[in-house]
């Protein structure tokens, strides 16, 4: 699929949000979406996946089967997890049979089993987002678009996202991918797009591509100022909770193994908790207190 | 396409939203039907001037009904000619049971009466007069509706505005000695044609009036939702 020379602007007389972006990804690749928020990572993802219409240029060669994962699921529906799934998937062009048995299939799979009689407004926000993520897959995408597909998500079917990327990636379908909480570790193998002021820019891979994932606990009244001391040294703060003692506990499952000589909080929480990325992990010790690192 | 019709039509039922303009529809009926009986082509002429607005709103309110990401999501599955089909096809589906109601309501309240004078239509007569005039109203109801719809003009505001323009307008322009009778559909002519001389070449081009002037609206329909995106 190509996207040539797209501009795109959301009112006639509006900024232009997209600026001639001229973009190929080819089967079997996947890229990531990059940029602060509000740059038109989810407009560009759109248009990938022929929500929105370019003002300008085209896009050409897009997959027949497209599968699109917003950032907010549509929960507001009167429908039950199973009906809308069904209703989705007929609508996908699925058959009776095969609707039922790709409900079930992915219902299992992303631990909607014990909702599918729960209505979509009485869901949480992560399950919710994974009936989006559901609806998204119930035919095989050849174009995968997932917008913040982390978003909300517990931390097995965090995991299971790239899984996900792979099974679409192996029968030569493309993905596309943004992320702002720096999940996208998960996808050593992905292209990197960076959107900045509507023009699109591919990330060469650096020599040293390692990154490293640092828990941090500081006390509570200093989160302010480690956040900004980080940021502002190029460090990536991924999220900051409030209990360090329970949200490590809950997350250490998420993380990839630990390399050797990672090492647990020597000190008990202090207060509130963070993680932090770095190109160079040693580069952050000054900043941790107490810290577990990782390689990717 | 049929899928994305049967969800839609469920998610409209579903919310109970439809119970609003069905309720509107039977008071306007049973206020219409309620001053006395008369014949059926002239009873349903009326009726059917009077669903005009009712089934636009209905048809806004099940287009409306359909979160924009939802609607986004099935444009993405469908394409987006189907997705825009779809969405009138179940309004108009909607309209359809509507009129069904409509047409059954005055027997079931005693408001029509057979032949009276040796001149006047019989019943079967009256009754095919009624369904054209319903089914005149149909696709222009809708195409209003649709336009009016979210998606095509965004804030609520816009909506309510376009709907009383198109309802008013339709009364309006269509009276007799309009200056621009073109602007609106011609359920007012279809109403004085079922309670007068009701020619073929009359009917056939009403009916051609009505197909131009929904075609054109759902042509603006189609162009908003394209601005839009």
């Amino acid at each position: 699929m190509r996207l040539e020379n797209v501009w795109l602007r959301y009112h006639r007389r509006g900024p232009w949000v997209l600026q001639g972006i001229d973009v190929r990804i080819g089967p079997g690749e996947v890229a990531i979406v990059l940029g602060r928020n509000g740059v038109g990572k989810s407009t560009l993802l759109q248009v990938a996946a022929g929500v929105l219409r370019p003002g300008r240029g085209r896009v050409t060669d897009r997959p027949a089967r497209v599968g699109w994962v917003p950032e907010r699921f549509p929960a507001d529906q009167p429908f039950t997890v199973t009906r809308y799934l069904t209703g989705m998937a007929r609508v996908a062009g699925l058959g009776r049979a095969a609707a039922d048995e790709a409900v079930t299939s992915w219902t299992d799979r992303l631990g909607l089993a014990a909702f599918r009689s729960v209505r979509l407004p009485e869901l949480s926000k992560g399950t919710a987002q994974k009936v989006g993520l559901a609806q998204a897959l119930l035919r095989p995408p050849g174009l995968l678009v997932l917008d913040e597909p982390w978003e909300g998500l517990d931390a097995a079917t965090r995991e299971l996202v790239p899984e996900l990327i792979a099974e679409v990636l192996a029968v030569d379908g493309s993905v596309l991918v943004s992320d702002h909480r720096g999940e996208t570790v998960r996808l050593p193998a992905a292209r990197r797009w960076l959107v900045a002021d509507g023009s699109l820019s591919e990330e060469t891979s650096s020599t040293d591509e390692t990154i490293a994932v640092v828990e941090v606990a500081v006390p509570a009244a200093r989160v302010a100022g480690t956040v900004a001391r980080l940021r502002a040294e190029g460090h990536q703060v991924l999220r900051v909770r409030s209990d360090a003692s329970t949200a490590v506990s809950q997350a250490l499952p998420v993380e990839p193994p630990r390399s050797a000589g990672a090492a647990r909080p020597a000190e008990p929480p202090l207060g509130m908790a963070g993680e932090l990325t770095a190109e160079q992990p040693e580069a952050a010790d000054d900043a941790v207190e107490s810290a577990a690192g990782e390689t990717r | 396409m049929s899928a994305l019709v049967r969800m839609r039509l469920a998610g409209f039922l579903r919310t109970g939203r439809a119970l609003a303009p069905l309720l509107a529809g039977l008071i306007t009926l049973g206020t219409l039907y309620g001053g006395g009986r008369a014949q059926p082509a002239e009873a349903y002429g009326v009726s059917a001037v009077v669903l005009f607005p009712v089934l636009a709103w209905q048809t806004k309110i099940l287009l409306d009904v359909e979160p924009d990401v939802q609607r986004r999501l099935a444009q993405v599955t469908v394409g987006v000619a189907r997705e825009r089909s779809a969405g009138l096809l179940a309004a108009a589906v909607a309209a359809l049971v509507t009129v069904a109601v409509a047409l059954l309501f005055p027997w079931l309240v005693g408001g029509v009466s057979g032949p009276v004078d040796p001149g006047d239509r019989s019943i079967p007569v009256g009754l095919a007069l009624g369904l054209w005039a319903h089914l005149l109203v149909v696709p222009a109801a809708v195409a209003l509706g649709a336009l009016a719809s979210r998606a095509s003009v965004g804030g609520a505001g816009y909506g309510v505005a376009v709907l009383a323009l198109g309802g008013v307008g339709a009364v309006v322009f269509g009276l007799t000695g309009s200056v621009a009778p073109w602007l609106a559909p011609p359920i007012m002519a279809a109403a004085r044609t079922t309670a007068g001389d009701a020619a073929a070449l009359t009917l056939l081009g009403l009916s051609g009036w009505a197909l131009a002037w929904s075609a054109a609206v759902v042509g603006g329909y189609l162009w908003r939702r394209r601005a839009q995106g």
